[in-house]
C-alpha cells in the first residue's frame, strides 16, 4: 500500500466551477438556516430569567463528556436502547468527524499551508473506520425502527393520561411522524452514502489507485460488484455518482440545516442539560427569592434558561412515563407530558421575535401546551422520573414552582388546605397539642433525655407519624429501646420538635416551610449534641439538603447506618437468626434521594433474613403514594392506589413472609394497602426495627396466623 | 362602599388545662388562639362581595381583643380585607357578648358600612348573640345564620337565605345597611398562604381604646355587658358505658342492641 | 313575684317539642306561687293553644303577628311591648337556630339580663344563676345579672323534658305595635326536598362523620345502614363537603331526629353543634378511633376502635 498522494479522494471531481460554487452556496445556506435555528433557541432562552449553576464548568463539561461517551444514563434500564444508541452515536460522530476532517484538509489546511493529509495510508484507514461507522449507524437505526414499528413498547406509547380524546393537543401522531422521518432520514443518508461510494468505484474502476483499494470500503466495494455483476458501465455509473452526490448532499445538508428546528437538537441540547444538571434537583429545592412579588411559577417566563434549555433536551424515551407511580395507577399526570407540554408552549409563545402579551404566557390551565390542576396535584415528588432521565431533565422542581402558584391562590383540595393550616398552628399534621408530642415516651421504663435541657451526643429527631401515629408509636418506643440497650447518649427536643417541612415544601407552600424550618433550627440551636439520627426519611432528606440554606448544618443519619453500626460494634448483640423470607421497600426520601439503599439490606442479612428483591428496587423503588402531600390528600375514587399496586408486585413473591419498611409512612400506606388486597392471611408489613427487636430477642416474633387452622 | 366584618379571635383548651386562681376563667397558658371557624366564612362573603363588584368596596376587619389578636387580622388581611381596626382596653377584658357588641357598635358609627358580617356563633362560648346585639345597637335591620348572599354595594337591600329551626331555609330581600351573622357552608373560605400573611405585615392594623371610639365608661367592658362571670369550673362528665373486646365482640354487642331497641326490625 | 314569660316557638303550623321544654325549665325556675305564662305568637295562635295547655302554665298569651314569615323585628316589637307590659322577672326562649335571629336584640333593646344556651336555671336568694358552657362545651359557667330586674334566658334544647298532660289555663290576647317591615320574605325551602329521605320520621339512624375521611368511603356506610335497617345520617362537615344531601344531616340546623329511638355515631367526635340534634334520644352509641372524643360523654354506650373495622364487624353480624 502506497502513502501515495494519489491514493486519495478527489473532492467534486469533474465539477465545473459553477456546480462546486452552487455546492458551497447550499451549504452556506444550511449553514445560515441552521445559525438562525440556533439563534432562535438561544433567544428563546434567554427570556426565560436567571439561574445559578454552582461548581466549576470545566468539571461540569468533563463530567458530560464522560457520561455521554459511556451512554451510561441511556443503558439505564433499557439496555437494547443504550446498545442501538451507541451505534447510532459512535457511527454518526465518527461519520461527522470523518466530514469534518476532509473539509479540514480542503478548505482549510490545504489552501492556508499548502499542505494536505488526507491520502494515501491514513485514506485508506479512514475510509475503512467510516464504512464501520457507517454501518454501525445504519444497524442502530434499523434496531430503532423495529424497536418503534415492532416491539411497540409501552412507554413509547404516547398516549398521554393528562389530556381526553378531542382536546386539541391529545393528538401525538405529529410526534410520531418527526421521529420516523428522523429516522428514515438519517437511514437515507447512509444508505446514500453507501450508494455514491459504490457508484464511484464503478465510475472510477479504470483507475488503480481507485479500483485496487476499494477493498478499504468494503460496503462500498461489495455494492459496487453488484453493480458492474449488473452491467453497469463506467459511463452509468458516473451520471449515477452525479446524482447520488447531489442528492446525498443536499440531504445531509438540509439534515444539518434543520437540527434545531428538530427532535435532532437533542444532540446540543441534551449535552447542555447534563452539563447543567443539579445532582440534589428534586432532594433540595430551590427557595423563593426574597425581592420575588409571586411565589413560584405562572408564566413560561417565569422558569429559568437552563429549564427552559432542558424542555428541549427530551427525547421522548418515556422511562420517566413508565417510572412514575402516578402514571401507573391511571391518575393524570406523566412527567413526561408535563415537559412536552411546557416545551410545546415555550416553542409557540417564546419563538417568535416579540414576546407575546403576558396574559397568553400562562401555563397554568388545561389549554394547549398547558398544565392542569389535577396533574400538578398528582405528584408525589418521589423523583422516579428525575432519577432516571437521560438528559437529566429535572421534572419534580418543575412541578413544585408550578404547585407553589396554586397553593398562592388556594386551588388546593380541602383537605390539603386544612392540613396546612392545621400545621400552622400547631406543628404538626395530626392537630395534636404540641404538648402531646413526646407522649409516646411515658410509657417507657426509662427516661429519654430532653435535648434542650441537657447536652447528649446524639440527637433523635423523631418526626410526625412516628411520634403521633399509634401504630408508628410501637415503633419508636422500640428504636428508643435499642438505643437506651445500646447505652447510646441520645435525647429529643420533645415540643420543641415541628413538622420537619419536607412535604409542605413539595407541596408549593414554601412559607410555612420557611415557618417550620426556621422553628426547629432555633429549637436545634438551643440543643447541645455532635449529629443528628432520624426514623423518618422525610425529615433527614429536608434537613441533610434543605437545611444548610436556612442556616442549618448538621451531621444526620438515617436510623439504618446508625443501627447497622451498633450491630456491627456489638454493642446490639444478635441473639437468634429469624430466618425470614423478606423483601425490603427503599423508602423514596432514604433511597433514591439519598442513595441509602446498602445499610437497611446489611442489617437484614445480620439478622439472618432472606432478601428476595422485587422488580422494582433500589433506584427504581415504587413510590407508597404518600409523598408529595399526598397522604393529606382523598385518593380519587376508581384509581387504584400505588401502595396497592406494590402490595401486589410483593405477593408475586412465593413464599414471601414479611414486606420490610423503613419509613413512617411506608408502615401506615402498606398497612393499610396489606387489608385492602386481601393478603394479610400471606404475610406481614414490618418495620426494620421490629424485626432486629426480634433478632435481640426484645419482641416476640408476630407471625400471620395460618390459613389452615 | 364599605362592608364591616367583625371577627373573633377564639381560644380552645390545651391537653391538662387549669383554672385561674380566681376561679372565674381558664389559665391563658393553656389556651391556644385561632380565628373563629365561622368568621373564615363571613370574611369570604365580604371579600367575595368585593371582588364581584363592578364599583369600589373597602372591607374592614374589626376585632375586640389584645395584642395577640392582630394574627387573626393579619391573615384577615392575607386573605384580601383592605383595614384592619383592633380595639382595647383592659376593661374590655369582662366584657360578655353584649359588652363587645357595643365596641363593635361603636366602630360601625365610625365607619359606616353598608353592610356589617359576623360569625353565627364563636365556637368558643357559643353565645350566638354579638352580631344580632349589634345590630339592635344600631337599630339595623338584621339576619342570623345567613347560608346564601347577593349584594350588589348600592342597591338597597340584599337577597339572602337564612336558617330556621328543622331544616329549613328561609329566603327574603332585606333592606340595607343589615347586620347578617353568616352559618358554615356558605362558600369555601380561600387560603391564606404563609407569605400572604407575610405580605399583609405591611397593611396596616388600627388600634383604638373605646376612648377614641368615644365610649362612655358605663358601656364599657362589665358596665356594658347583661351577664356577669360567677365562676368557671370542670364539670363532672357523664361517661358512656364503653364496650370493650375485639373489634368482632364489640360489633356482637352492637348488634345485639340494634335488635333489642329496633324491636328485631333487622 | 312578677313572673315568667316562656315563647313558644312555631313554624308553619308546628308548634316546636322545645315550646313544651321551656315549660318544664320555667317550673325549675318558678319561685313558690311565681304565675308561667305561655306566649304565642303567630300568624294563627289560636291554633296552638290546645297544644300548650298543660299543666305548669298558669296563662296563655296570643299574640296575632301580620305574616307567617319569620320576621325578628316583628317579634322584637311584640314582646318588647309584653315584656314591657308585664315586667316578668325571667323570659324564656329556646336556644334554637330562630332565637339567634332576635333574642340578643331583644335583650340589648330592653336592657334585661342575657344568656344563651343555658343549661342549668337556679336561684339564690333573689339572684339567678344560669349555668352554660365555655370553651367548646369543656367546661361549665355560672353567669349571674346583677341589678337585672328581667332576666332573658334562651334554654338549650333536649335538657328539659316536655311538659306533658292536660290543662286548663286562661287566654288572653295581646296587641302587639306594628313594626315596620324591613324585610320581604320570598319563599321558605324543605332542605329535604331533593332526596326522599325525611329524618325527622326515622327511628333508627345509623350516622357518618367526618372519620369517614373521604367521599369515596361513604358507599359502605350506606350499604352498612340498610343492612342493619337504619336509616343514613351525618354530621354537618359531610354535608357541607357535599358528600351526603343536606337533608341528611343531623345537628343544630339540620333536621332533628326526633322520632329517633337508637342513634349510632361513627366517626362523630361531637361538636356541639352535632349534639344538639341527637341528644334526646333514648340510646346513643358511640363509635369513635379517639377514646377522647367528646361524644363519648354524651352517648349511652361508648366503641373505641377503627371505624372501617368496626363497620365490616357489624356487617358481619348481620350477614347469614
Amino acid at each position: 500500500m502506497s502513502d501515495s498522494p494519489a491514493v486519495t479522494r478527489v473532492l467534486f471531481e469533474g465539477f465545473a466551477p459553477v456546480a462546486i460554487a452552487a455546492f458551497y452556496a447550499v451549504a452556506a445556506v444550511a449553514i445560515a438556516i441552521f445559525a438562525f435555528g440556533v439563534y432562535r433557541e438561544v433567544r428563546k432562552y434567554r427570556r426565560g430569567t436567571a439561574a445559578e449553576v454552582g461548581g466549576s464548568l470545566l468539571t461540569r463539561f468533563r463530567w458530560m463528556v464522560a457520561t455521554v461517551l459511556s451512554h451510561r444514563t441511556i443503558a439505564r434500564r433499557d439496555r437494547p436502547a443504550g446498545g442501538a444508541h451507541r451505534l447510532i452515536f459512535y457511527g454518526f460522530l465518527l461519520l461527522f468527524l470523518g466530514t469534518s476532517t476532509i473539509t479540514l484538509d480542503y478548505d482549510i489546511v490545504g489552501p492556508l499551508f499548502h499542505v494536505h493529509f488526507w491520502h494515501g495510508a491514513f485514506y485508506l484507514w479512514f475510509s475503512l473506520v467510516l464504512d464501520v461507522a457507517g454501518v454501525a449507524l445504519a444497524g442502530g437505526l434499523l434496531y430503532m425502527m423495529y424497536r418503534r414499528g415492532w416491539l411497540k413498547l409501552p412507554k413509547l406509547d404516547y398516549t398521554r393520561p393528562d389530556r381526553q380524546p378531542g382536546d386539541p393537543d391529545y393528538d401525538r401522531s405529529g410526534y410520531r411522524r418527526e421521529d420516523w422521518a428522523f429516522l428514515w432520514t438519517l437511514l437515507a443518508i447512509a444508505v446514500t452514502g453507501y450508494l455514491l461510494e459504490a457508484v464511484r468505484l464503478v465510475w472510477l474502476e479504470a483507475r488503480p489507485d481507485v479500483w485496487e483499494t476499494r477493498w478499504w470500503s468494503p460496503v462500498g466495494a461489495v455494492l459496487a460488484q453488484g453493480m458492474r455483476a449488473v452491467g453497469m458501465s463506467a459511463a452509468v455509473g458516473g451520471a449515477w455518482r452525479l446524482g447520488l452526490w447531489w442528492f446525498h448532499g443536499v440531504l445531509a445538508l438540509g439534515f444539518i440545516a434543520l437540527i434545531p428546528f428538530t427532535k435532532v437538537k437533542h444532540i446540543f441540547t441534551a449535552a447542555g442539560s447534563l452539563m447543567l444538571r443539579d445532582p440534589l434537583a428534586a432532594q433540595r429545592l430551590p427557595r423563593v427569592p426574597e425581592q420575588q412579588q409571586r411565589a413560584g411559577a405562572q408564566f413560561i417566563t417565569d422558569f429559568t434558561w437552563k429549564q427552559l434549555l432542558a424542555l428541549d433536551a427530551c427525547t421522548k424515551c418515556g422511562r420517566c412515563h413508565e417510572a412514575c407511580p402516578a402514571r401507573a395507577v391511571g391518575a393524570p399526570l406523566s412527567p413526561r407530558d408535563v415537559i412536552l407540554s411546557l416545551r410545546e408552549f415555550a416553542n409557540r409563545t417564546l419563538e417568535s421575535s416579540v414576546l407575546p402579551a403576558q396574559a397568553e404566557l400562562d401555563v397554568h390551565g388545561k389549554g394547549p401546551g398547558q398544565v392542569a390542576l389535577e396533574t400538578l396535584w398528582s405528584c408525589r415528588t418521589c423523583m422516579a422520573c428525575v432519577e432516571v432521565c437521560p438528559v437529566a431533565i429535572e421534572h419534580v422542581p418543575i412541578i413544585v414552582q408550578l404547585r407553589r402558584k396554586l397553593v398562592e391562590e388556594g386551588k388546593m383540595e380541602p383537605q390539603l388546605t386544612k392540613t396546612l393550616q392545621t400545621l400552622h398552628k400547631t406543628g404538626n399534621s395530626f392537630g395534636e397539642g404540641r404538648r402531646k408530642r413526646a407522649a409516646w415516651t411515658k410509657s417507657l421504663p426509662f427516661t429519654v433525655k430532653d435535648a434542650r435541657k441537657e447536652p447528649v451526643e446524639l440527637l433523635w429527631f423523631v418526626g410526625d407519624y412516628a411520634s403521633f401515629d399509634p401504630r408508628n408509636q410501637k415503633v419508636t418506643q422500640g428504636l428508643a429501646a435499642l438505643l437506651h440497650e445500646a447505652g447510646v447518649d441520645f435525647g429529643i427536643l420533645y415540643e420543641g420538635e415541628s413538622n420537619a417541612g419536607n412535604d409542605v415544601r413539595r407541596v408549593g407552600e414554601e412559607g410555612l416551610y420557611e415557618v417550620l424550618a426556621t422553628a426547629n433550627i432555633e429549637a436545634l440551636a438551643t440543643a447541645s449534641f455532635k449529629s443528628i439520627v432520624t426514623t423518618d426519611p422525610h425529615s433527614y432528606n429536608t434537613i441533610r439538603n434543605e437545611y444548610p440554606d436556612f442556616g442549618g448544618r448538621y451531621a444526620i443519619e438515617h436510623y439504618t447506618t446508625l443501627l447497622l453500626r451498633l450491630l456491627q460494634e456489638g454493642r446490639l448483640k444478635i441473639a437468634r437468626q429469624l430466618g425470614l423470607r423478606v423483601t425490603f421497600h427503599d423508602p423514596c426520601h432514604l433511597g433514591r434521594f439519598n442513595k441509602g439503599y446498602d445499610a437497611p439490606r446489611e442489617i437484614l442479612r445480620l439478622i439472618g433474613c432472606e432478601l428476595i428483591e422485587m422488580g422494582r428496587c433500589r433506584s427504581n423503588s415504587f413510590c407508597c403514594g404518600a409523598g408529595g402531600g399526598r397522604i393529606w390528600m382523598a385518593d380519587p375514587p376508581g384509581l387504584e392506589r400505588p401502595a396497592h399496586n406494590r402490595m401486589r408486585e410483593a405477593a408475586a413473591i412465593s413464599g414471601l413472609q414479611v414486606f420490610v419498611v423503613s419509613c413512617p409512612k411506608d408502615l401506615t400506606m402498606f398497612e393499610d394497602a396489606l387489608k385492602a388486597t386481601g393478603n394479610e392471611s400471606r404475610f406481614m408489613v414490618r418495620e426494620l426495627i421490629e424485626l432486629v427487636r426480634e433478632a435481640l430477642g426484645q419482641e416476640q416474633p408476630a407471625r400471620v396466623p395460618d390459613a389452615a387452622a | 362602599m364599605k362592608v364591616l366584618v367583625a371577627v373573633k379571635q377564639v381560644a380552645a383548651l390545651d391537653e391538662d388545662f387549669e383554672i385561674r386562681a380566681d376561679g372565674k376563667d381558664v389559665d391563658p397558658d393553656f389556651l391556644v388562639r385561632d380565628l373563629n371557624e365561622w368568621d373564615d366564612f363571613s370574611l369570604e362573603e365580604a371579600v367575595k362581595t368585593k371582588e364581584n363588584a363592578g364599583t369600589p368596596v373597602e372591607v374592614v376587619v374589626v376585632c375586640v381583643g389584645p395584642e395577640e389578636a392582630d394574627e387573626a387580622l393579619r391573615k384577615c388581611l392575607a386573605k384580601g380585607a383592605d383595614r384592619a381596626i383592633r380595639v382595647w382596653d383592659e376593661e374590655l377584658a369582662g366584657a360578655d357578648s353584649i359588652g363587645i357588641a357595643r365596641v363593635i357598635a361603636a366602630v360601625a358609627r365610625r365607619e359606616k358600612p353598608q353592610l356589617l358580617l359576623a360569625g353565627a356563633q364563636a365556637s368558643d362560648h357559643a353565645f350566638a348573640a354579638t352580631g344580632i346585639a349589634v345590630a339592635a345597637l344600631l337599630e339595623w335591620a338584621h339576619a342570623a345564620v345567613v347560608t346564601m348572599l347577593e349584594y350588589t354595594p348600592g342597591a338597597g337591600g340584599a337577597l339572602l337565605r337564612r336558617e330556621l329551626e328543622g331544616g329549613l331555609l328561609h329566603e327574603m330581600q332585606i333592606e340595607t345597611p343589615a347586620v347578617l351573622t353568616i352559618q358554615l357552608g356558605i362558600n369555601t373560605p380561600r387560603y391564606a398562604s404563609l407569605r400572604s400573611i407575610k405580605q399583609a405585615a405591611a397593611k396596616p392594623i388600627e388600634v383604638l381604646t373605646p376612648a377614641d371610639l368615644e365610649m362612655p365608661p358605663s358601656e364599657v367592658g362589665a358596665a356594658g355587658s347583661l351577664s356577669r362571670v360567677r365562676r368557671m369550673y370542670v364539670p363532672e362528665k357523664g361517661r358512656a358505658q364503653m364496650i370493650g373486646g375485639s373489634v368482632e365482640e364489640q360489633a356482637a354487642r352492637v348488634a345485639q342492641l340494634i335488635r333489642e331497641r329496633t324491636g328485631g326490625a333487622a | 313575684m312578677s313572673g315568667i314569660l316562656v315563647i313558644a316557638e312555631q313554624r308553619r303550623g308546628e308548634l316546636r317539642p322545645a315550646t313544651l321544654e321551656m315549660v318544664s325549665a320555667a317550673q325549675a325556675a318558678r319561685r313558690p306561687g311565681e304565675p308561667v305564662a305561655l306566649v304565642l305568637l303567630a300568624d294563627d295562635p289560636q291554633r296552638f293553644v290546645e297544644a300548650v295547655s298543660v299543666p305548669g302554665v298558669d296563662e296563655i298569651v296570643t299574640v296575632q303577628l301580620a305574616s307567617r314569615d319569620f320576621d325578628p323585628d316583628a317579634l322584637e316589637a311584640a314582646l318588647g311591648a309584653l315584656i314591657e307590659a308585664r315586667r316578668p322577672s325571667l323570659v324564656l326562649v329556646p336556644h334554637s337556630i330562630d332565637s339567634f335571629g332576635y333574642a340578643a336584640a331583644l335583650a340589648v333593646k330592653g336592657g334585661y339580663g342575657f344568656a344563651t344556651d343555658v343549661f342549668r336555671i337556679a336561684r339564690e336568694g333573689d339572684a339567678l344563676l344560669a349555668t352554660r358552657g365555655g370553651y367548646g362545651q369543656k367546661v361549665n359557667v355560672e353567669v349571674d345579672f346583677p341589678a337585672k330586674e328581667v332576666v332573658l334566658l334562651a334554654v338549650r334544647a333536649s335538657v328539659f323534658k316536655p311538659a306533658e298532660g292536660r290543662a286548663t289555663p286562661a287566654v288572653s290576647a295581646f296587641a302587639a305595635p306594628a313594626a315596620r317591615a324591613r324585610l320581604s320574605g320570598r319563599e321558605y325551602i324543605e332542605v329535604a326536598a331533593g332526596d326522599d329521605i325525611d329524618m325527622s320520621g326515622a327511628e333508627f339512624i345509623l350516622s357518618i362523620g367526618r372519620g369517614v375521611g373521604e367521599q369515596a368511603n361513604v358507599e359502605q356506610f350506606r350499604e352498612l345502614a340498610d343492612i342493619v335497617g337504619a336509616a343514613l345520617g351525618c354530621s354537618r362537615p359531610v354535608a357541607d363537603a357535599g358528600w351526603l344531601p343536606k337533608s341528611r344531616q343531623i345537628g343544630q340546623s339540620g333536621k332533628t331526629a326526633s322520632a329517633c329511638k337508637l342513634y349510632v355515631a361513627l366517626g362523630i367526635s361531637g361538636a356541639i353543634q352535632h349534639l344538639a340534634g341527637m341528644k334526646h334520644v333514648a340510646t346513643i352509641v358511640a363509635v369513635n378511633a379517639d377514646e377522647r372524643a367528646s361524644i363519648f360523654s354524651v352517648a349511652n354506650y361508648g366503641v373505641v376502635a377503627d371505624i372501617f373495622e368496626f363497620a365490616a364487624a357489624l356487617r358481619a353480624q348481620f350477614r347469614g
